[in-house]
């Protein structure tokens, strides 16, 4: 049987596909929902109760002690993580069982922190930090 | 027309070699925080020695505001993976459940602070998105 052209564009498009994809691995770790500036919108110092909080949000993951109150912590953790293995490619022909990896780990992690007085107002908020992970990217360089 | 007819085929016939299989793990960290255990502790009435019995020993022992909180915590672990030849996607979402208890200078429980987040924890192995 002789294959047409129109039979055979696809099974080349489908190989350079794969082989574009060879060894890859992409794996995503997230620790709790994120919380967002808008999930948190509703608080007003001064005003807002930790137990308001605690209704909204749930509990957080800790509350410790500070000079002037009591701080709790809300945490969350977004990792990214990419692995192209390009050895892959010799499985084929070679005896040897090599590697050629890239491979490249986001680690997005926030928390969200509130300072309430002794009455359990809040009085401050802020995220700690906001890591933009990357977009499964797995080029190091 | 014609064309897509093999087209489709060989897509899944491709899928079907690629598809190495599926994998389903999962973990926890800490016994499970009985609902019922919780009721029972009522604020104003339940003693510290109250609570030790119906829940144990905390997880944490904390010391906030002039207060003992006893903290208990749950995590629970679910890791779908979806495993081809040519490309592995994985996905591992971590929640927990946490009780706080927090209880005065006399012994007396103040408040109880339950929110259980395992309890809409599914397996995903798709890595995008949300």
């Amino acid at each position: 049987m002789k294959l047409s052209l129109s039979t055979l564009c696809p099974i080349l498009l489908s190989t350079v596909l794969c082989a574009t994809f060879v060894g890859c691995n992409v794996v995503r770790f997230t620790l709790n929902t994120p919380i967002t500036q808008n999930d948190v919108a509703f608080i007003v110092p001064g005003q807002t109760t930790l137990a308001d909080v605690i209704t909204k949000l749930g509990t957080p993951d800790s509350i410790t002690d500070s000079y002037t109150g009591v701080v709790a912590t809300y945490r969350f953790l977004d990792m990214k993580y990419s692995r192209v293995n390009f050895g892959w490619l010799l499985k084929f022909w070679s005896p040897v069982d090599a590697d050629l990896l890239i491979s490249r780990t986001g680690l997005g992690t926030d928390a969200l922190e509130l300072l309430c007085d002794s009455n359990w107002v809040v009085t401050h908020h802020s995220f700690l930090r906001r890591l933009s992970g990357h977009s499964f990217n797995p080029y190091p360089f | 027309m014609l064309f897509f007819k093999p087209l489709a085929g060989i897509i899944i016939v491709l899928a079907l070699i690629m598809t190495q299989g599926c994998a389903f793990s999962r973990g926890t960290l800490g016994e499970d925080i009985r609902s019922e255990s919780v009721d029972a502790i009522k604020k104003a009435t339940t003693t510290k020695a109250e609570v030790l019995s119906l829940l144990g020993a905390p997880d944490r022992l904390l010391q906030v505001n002039g207060r003992d909180v006893f903290q208990y915590y749950r995590y629970d672990a679910k890791v779908g993976s979806l495993l081809l030849i040519l490309i592995n996607f994985s996905r591992v979402s971590i929640k927990s459940d946490d009780l706080f208890v927090i209880i005065d200078r006399e012994g007396i429980v103040e408040d109880v602070i339950l929110s259980k987040r395992t309890d809409g924890l599914k397996f995903r192995f798709w890595p995008f998105g949300e």
